[in-house]
């Protein structure tokens, strides 16, 4: 009963099988200038590591141009009068020496 | 159909750095290595993936082609490991992912299939991703190929016993997927 079962699903698979050899995919999308997109791939491929420094070209520039244009708005206000221009950058040590008893 | 001498020399001037001896070798083999790659993608995406692969591979390793047997079974060669290398990766992220996707088959050929066939594909195909990946390799080679054992062990690198074993788990494990459980 068991063997009769197993032959009944061998001759299923059996005709699975030839139903599927019966259907072949359709390549020819894939095929269509293959050669074309294999080719590219490979001369990408032997490229050397500073070609990319090139196509990184637009990024360091973009950064450069960004860069300048803050340069060029920053504007830290300093007081006109000399000596308070001289204690400026001392007031924090100032505060913190008081704080501290020095 | 290619002509092994003509792929000899093709080989020679592609290693020499002629790109378009490369080309040719490519025009002329793409169909074999397509068709049968075909077997084992899931959708033109991967097709494309696998056929791209196959290439880079053979570019890079044309200088070990050694010419005492055609081209074709060189290239046939790599292509089935490539192919299989694809379907051990693909069991790795499937398991990882825990899912079971049926996925777009790729289409038909235009006429002569009728819906029979597409679903008879479709149904071996899905009960062909439960298998591991050396069954699935072998039972495509030897049942949708019609390859004899020898073949498949000259393609793999196997024994020829090896392939048989494969091939007879591989064969039970579908019959169960197929057939459902019902001779438990």
């Amino acid at each position: 009963m068991n063997d009769k079962r197993h032959d009944r699903k061998d001759v299923e698979l059996d005709r699975y099988f030839a139903l599927a050899r019966q259907a072949p995919r359709d390549i020819s999308g894939v095929e269509r200038n293959f050669e074309t997109r294999v080719i590219a791939r490979i001369r990408e491929s032997r490229e050397p590591w500073y070609a990319w420094a090139w196509r990184l070209a637009p990024v360091f520039l973009a950064l450069v141009i960004l860069l300048a244009g803050w340069s060029i708005s920053y504007s830290p206000v300093h007081p006109a009068d000399p000596v308070a221009t001289l204690a400026w950058g001392t007031q924090e040590v100032a505060l913190l020496d008081n704080l501290t008893g020095d | 159909m290619a002509e092994p001498d003509e792929d000899a020399d093709l080989v020679r001037s592609a290693i020499g750095g002629d790109d378009e001896a490369f080309t040719e070798l490519v025009r002329r083999h793409k169909g074999t290595v397509l068709r049968s790659a075909a077997r084992f993608a899931r959708n033109p995406a991967e097709l494309e993936d696998l056929g791209q692969e196959t290439f880079l591979r053979i570019y890079r390793d044309l200088r070990s082609f050694r010419g005492d047997a055609p081209f074709g079974h060189w290239l046939s060669r790599i292509t089935v490991h490539v192919c299989y290398d694809a379907l051990r990766k693909r069991r790795r992220e499937e398991k990882d992912v825990s899912l079971e996707v049926l996925t777009a088959p790729v289409a038909d050929s235009s006429t002569g299939n009728g819906p029979s066939a597409q679903l008879a594909r479709m149904i071996l195909d899905q009960a062909m991703s439960r298998l591991k990946p050396e069954d699935r390799l072998v039972i495509t080679l030897f049942e949708l190929e019609d390859r004899s054992v020898r073949e498949v062990a000259e393609l793999t690198g196997w024994s020829e016993s090896r392939v048989k074993v494969r091939a007879f788990r591989a064969r039970q494990a579908l019959k169960r997927h197929i057939g459902g459980d019902d001779e438990r």
